[in-house]
């Protein structure tokens, strides 16, 4: 038991240190496609030939690709991104500064939208009839509908009309956890709206699908009181594909950032991408990239044991 | 900002038998009109036809009829609501809106479909290749799509917008990769699955190329799944394309674009929030129309009934159950006096609710029985005859959508079929019990063996805990458990399917009951096994003098355990009576046909030749004719077989049998004969041909 166990937690972190490092070299190339040399984007467009040559060439610009991979590499796993071309900051400090941000964003709206989307399948599943086609037809909408969009009729909902969450702007949770609560609350909301939906579809095919398995008929003929056939029964057997859509949720949701922070002019890493690609900062890009995946790719791992730990025939073999 | 598009597990095995069906059936003209077929009876589906048309259509005349152009600027009306002038109002520029959106139509619809063309194609190919090509490949593959899959894809998508610019159309491009690997594992089950078709290895013998078996064979049957993804991927494709936009990486700035035009919206929300209302409306509606053609398209055709059913369905159902209440009122004082534990179904049908598909369809009509303490009594006939509803109706645990509709149910005089399923509860475990066909799907697989029967001890009996534990093992041991210590600390995957069955007979047991339904108790299990649970069985009604109704096919199991016998074909008891009367001298054709073809309960001859087989197959209950329902497939079938048949005492003890000619039979001792005359009716093959197979075989 133990030693499959084992093997199973090692070729996963394996599969994830070679994501993390496909991801790598793919930012990388990417940007070296990028146009304009780091040279020309960092001292801009009055700057000399001459000058953006020898910074380029400062930078390590002209040296072999893969030489400059391995220092980046060497560099990024003792934690230094580098520096940005724009204004010279440690890359490696903004992000963590952003981190919590997007981290607080996504966490904050995967857990939303798990506790809502479970709520409204299950309660499809169960109640069945009209009430799950009003959910159905809900819940479809609910996923037409483009999270910036319904972050729009929010802002325009609880901060124009009534003034009871602020329309944009970030508060550190060291300053205040009220407001910083409160400052999350708006785009936390904005993105759970299509999570929910995503996590109670999800959910509704697989209690339908548990209640189908023949063990339920074995439990009513041995006269289960209905809520524990549902809510224990149905639901364990249930978990195992609704916490696997959670898990692909969170990485949706963790990009979907960018969009809230966008609309809600939120410090996170989401912004840090946007404005990198926009003024072509190749390092910060390549280095958010890197972290965003570094991220995603850790909270999955954790979720994905997490599913393993309840399927008994995996945890029992 | 990218949803994954994974499958759920119930669709993808839906999905999957679906679209085995689909190429069994073959011919992409068939599965064309399958589709059309759904398509067009759901009508979100055909509203989202209209408006992808419609909208495709202004778009692409949009320079004929639309008021303004795009860039005109309209300084007398900025911000303005709807008006005449501007019907969905003007933006902040004076621009008009409706201009605007279908100015920006056909641009967004066309590079999503660029999305889904890379997509689609790519992940089709790779889960064809993967299917075809082995685990290795197979492995490969896979292991690509799952780094894919665990990416953050709006932020790769972005650093790609860094390199490349905003060329939407290499972007979109590019996002279609992305998002093959979705569409990858879904295609993926459903392909292999195709691919291990008996009809593909045929193909393979024959030597096609599997490039040819890929394109030919399985590729047909995956349509159904490819056009359902393709629309979801392409509604995810606007709501990307659209948020790239608002994130400001649309087209370029004076050229209109969904995502751009709520984004200029947004900044207006204090003055002027009307302006947001066109664009996303119509942007909501065409994901709309894409995702409800997807699911119209993806909606499973057949799924199987939940074995709980939802509340809406329970209340449908106590309405039946009061309707039969109030049909038949209970005569307790003619039954009150029956002995306990003692069970007889009275006219029992069951049919199909007139709510739900296939309306009111009957499924067993008219059958009695009754079942004395202690004794067993088999219920015995082809598939489909409707002897496991019968059952199953004997708890009140029908599937959602079938129920009881007429006859009684008395068990110690009361009438089960007209209680309510809370009041069943009381029934249910502590009279009367279930095991069932297939024991490793009967027990809980997320559950130990151990807590299953501690539960429902506790349930069932009022135990403590501890004493709970002592009688668990004690009940495993009763059931020739030898190591029931282990067993209850394993799940049931753990163990093998008779030590399963013996457990699910001990949970069966755990309340005590009088009366046990075993729906083909042994049918799943090896040979040896089947001995073992039966002559289990025998002793348990031995010594606890419950009594046993066994659903079986096997003339075997009959013959062995059962003290009466309750033959039903198509829905009806065609013979009942004393087994040992029923196997020495059946009166009914189909009986003496089913023992004509079991190899072992010939007991009278020696082994045939060749054996008898009973041509065609058990008619469906929308067919049963209004006679005799076996008459299609008799050898003796006369002309006045096409009259209604009624039960007659069939003049050997109390037996009872459903046919005008059993006396002419029996006084003429006919048997059921090996030959291939019916079949060849039935098959509809020319005679000679059939003699010809015939001697080959033999």
């Amino acid at each position: 038991m133990e030693v499959t166990m084992a093997l199973f937690i090692t070729k996963r972190l394996l599969m994830a240190l070679a994501t993390v490092l496909v991801v790598a070299v793919l930012a990388f190339l990417l940007v070296h496609a990028m146009p304009g040399s780091p040279g020309a984007v960092s001292l801009g467009a009055g700057a000399s030939q001459d000058a953006i040559d020898q910074l380029n060439q400062q930078l390590g610009w002209n040296d072999p690709l893969f030489a400059q991979f391995f220092h980046w590499l060497g560099e990024a796993v003792q934690g230094n991104l580098g520096a940005s071309l724009i204004d010279g900051r440690s890359i490696s400090a903004d992000l963590a500064d952003r981190l919590p941000v997007t981290a607080s964003l996504a966490a904050g709206a995967t857990v939303l939208s798990a506790v809502l989307g479970i709520a409204l399948g299950v309660t499809a599943a169960v109640r069945g009839g009209l009430l799950d086609q009003v959910i159905g037809g809900f819940v479809g909408l609910l996923v037409a509908l483009p999270a910036f969009w319904v972050g729009v009729l929010f802002v325009y909902l609880f901060a124009v009309q009534s003034s009871v969450f602020p329309a944009t702007g970030y508060v550190p949770f060291e300053v205040s956890p009220q407001d910083w609560a409160l400052s999350l609350a708006l785009p936390v909301i904005t993105l759970a709206v299509g999570g929910a939906a995503f996590i109670a579809r999800q959910t509704r095919a697989s209690m339908l699908e548990a209640l189908q398995q023949e063990h339920i008929r074995t439990l009513r003929a041995t006269a289960t009181p209905t809520w524990k056939i549902l809510y224990v029964h149905a639901l364990r057997y249930a978990s195992l594909p609704i916490v696997a859509g959670i898990a692909l949720q969170f990485i949706g949701l963790f990009g979907g950032s960018v969009i809230a922070e966008q609309l809600f002019a939120m410090p996170g890493l989401g912004q840090a991408v946007q404005t990198s690609v926009s003024t072509h900062d190749a390092p910060a890009v390549q280095g958010v990239v890197v972290i965003a995946t570094v991220v995603v790719v850790a909270v999955n791992l954790v979720l994905e044991l997490a599913t393993k730990f309840l399927d008994p025939k995996l945890r029992a073999s | 900002m990218i949803p994954t598009v994974a499958p759920t597990r119930a669709d993808q095995t839906e999905r999957t038998t679906a679209a085995a069906a689909n190429a069994r059936s073959a011919g992409k003209a068939a599965i064309a009109k399958f589709s059309r077929h759904r398509l067009l009876t759901s009508p979100g589906a055909v509203t989202g036809i209209v408006w992808l048309a419609a909208l495709v259509i202004a778009s692409l005349t949009a320079p004929l009829w639309l008021p303004f152009k795009t860039e005109d600027q309209d300084f007398t009306a900025v911000l303005s609501g709807p008006t005449a002038a501007h019907w969905l109002g003007t933006d902040e520029l004076g621009r008009d809106i409706l201009s605007r959106i279908f100015a920006a139509a056909a641009g967004t619809l066309g590079t999503s479909l660029l999305t889904v063309i890379v997509g689609v194609a790519l992940g089709t190919v790779l889960a064809m290749l993967s299917a075809g090509a082995g685990e290795r490949t197979e492995g490969a593959i896979s292991r690509g799509t799952e780094i894919m899959m665990s990416l953050p894809g709006t932020v790769i998508i972005l650093a790609v917008i860094g390199a490349v610019g905003t060329n939407i159309p290499v972007v979109m491009a590019i996002l279609g990769i992305l998002m093959s690997a979705g569409i990858y594992r879904v295609i993926l089950g459903q392909a292999k699955s195709l691919q291990s078709q008996l009809y593909v290895d045929a193909a393979k013998v024959d030597g096609s190329s599997p490039l040819g078996i890929s394109v030919r064979h399985v590729l047909p049957g995956l349509a159904n799944t490819i056009v359902v993804q393709a629309a979801l991927i392409f509604a995810v494709g606007m709501l990307i394309q659209a948020g790239l936009a608002f994130i400001g990486f649309g087209p370029p700035i004076p050229q209109p674009s969904w995502g751009g035009m709520i984004q200029g919206a947004s900044q207006h929300v204090y003055d002027a929030p009307w302006m947001m209302v066109p664009t996303g409306a119509v942007l909501a509606l065409t994901v709309l129309s894409a995702n409800a053609i997807g699911n119209a398209l993806g909606k499973a055709p057949n799924a199987s009934a939940p074995h709980l059913p939802s509340a809406a369905a329970r209340r449908q159902r106590a309405k039946a159950v009061a309707a039969i209440a109030s049909a038949a009122p209970s005569d307790r004082s003619a039954k009150a006096h029956e002995a306990k534990g003692t069970l007889s179904v009275r006219n029992l049908s069951v049919g199909v609710d007139s709510a739900g598909p296939g309306k009111g369809v009957p499924l067993v009509t008219d059958v009695s029985f009754d079942v004395q303490p202690g004794t067993v009594l088999g219920l015995v006939g082809e598939s489909g005859c409707g002897k496991t509803m019968t059952a199953l109706s004997l708890l009140g645990l029908l599937p959602s959508g079938v129920s009881v509709t007429g006859g009684q149910i008395l068990w110690n005089g009361k009438n089960l079929a007209a209680t309510t399923d809370k009041d069943m509860e009381a029934v249910r475990g502590r009279e009367i019990a279930l095991i069932s066909q297939e024991p490793m799907r009967a027990l809980d697989p997320m559950f130990t063996v151990g807590y299953q029967l501690n539960a429902t001890l506790r349930r069932l009996r009022g135990m403590g805990r501890a004493e709970a534990r002592n009688e668990a093992r004690n009940l495993l041991e009763k059931v020739g458990i030898v190591d029931a210590e282990r067993i209850l600390k394993t799940y049931p995957h753990q163990i093998s399917g008779g030590m399963a069955q013996r457990v699910a007979i001990a949970l069966a047991l755990s309340g005590r009951p009088r009366l046990l339904v075993a729906d083909e108790p042994t049918t799943a299990l090896d040979v040896t096994v089947q001995a073992e649970i039966l002559s289990l069985l025998r002793a348990l009604v031995k010594d606890t003098g419950m009594s046993v109704v066994m659903v079986t096919h096997d003339l075997g199991v009959v013959a062995d355990i059962c003290d009466q016998v309750a033959v039903m074909y198509a829905g009806q008891v065609v013979e009942n009576g004393r087994t040992e009367k029923i196997l020495d001298n059946p009166r009914h054709p189909y009986t003496l046909a089913l023992l004509a073809a079991d190899p072992h309960a010939n007991h009278a001859h020696a082994m045939p030749e060749r054996l008898a087989s009973i041509s065609g197959q058990v008619p469906q209950p929308k067919d049963w004719p209004s006679g005799c329902r076996f008459a299609a497939r008799c050898q003796f079938a006369g002309s006045a077989c096409t009259d209604p048949v009624p039960l007659l005492p069939s003049g050997t003890g109390e037996g009872l049998v459903r046919c005008v000619k059993a006396d002419q039979l029996a006084v003429e001792g006919m048997d059921w004969l090996a030959t291939d005359v019916p079949a060849s009716q039935v098959l509809g093959i020319a005679p000679k041909q059939a003699t010809i197979i015939g001697k080959d075989l033999a």
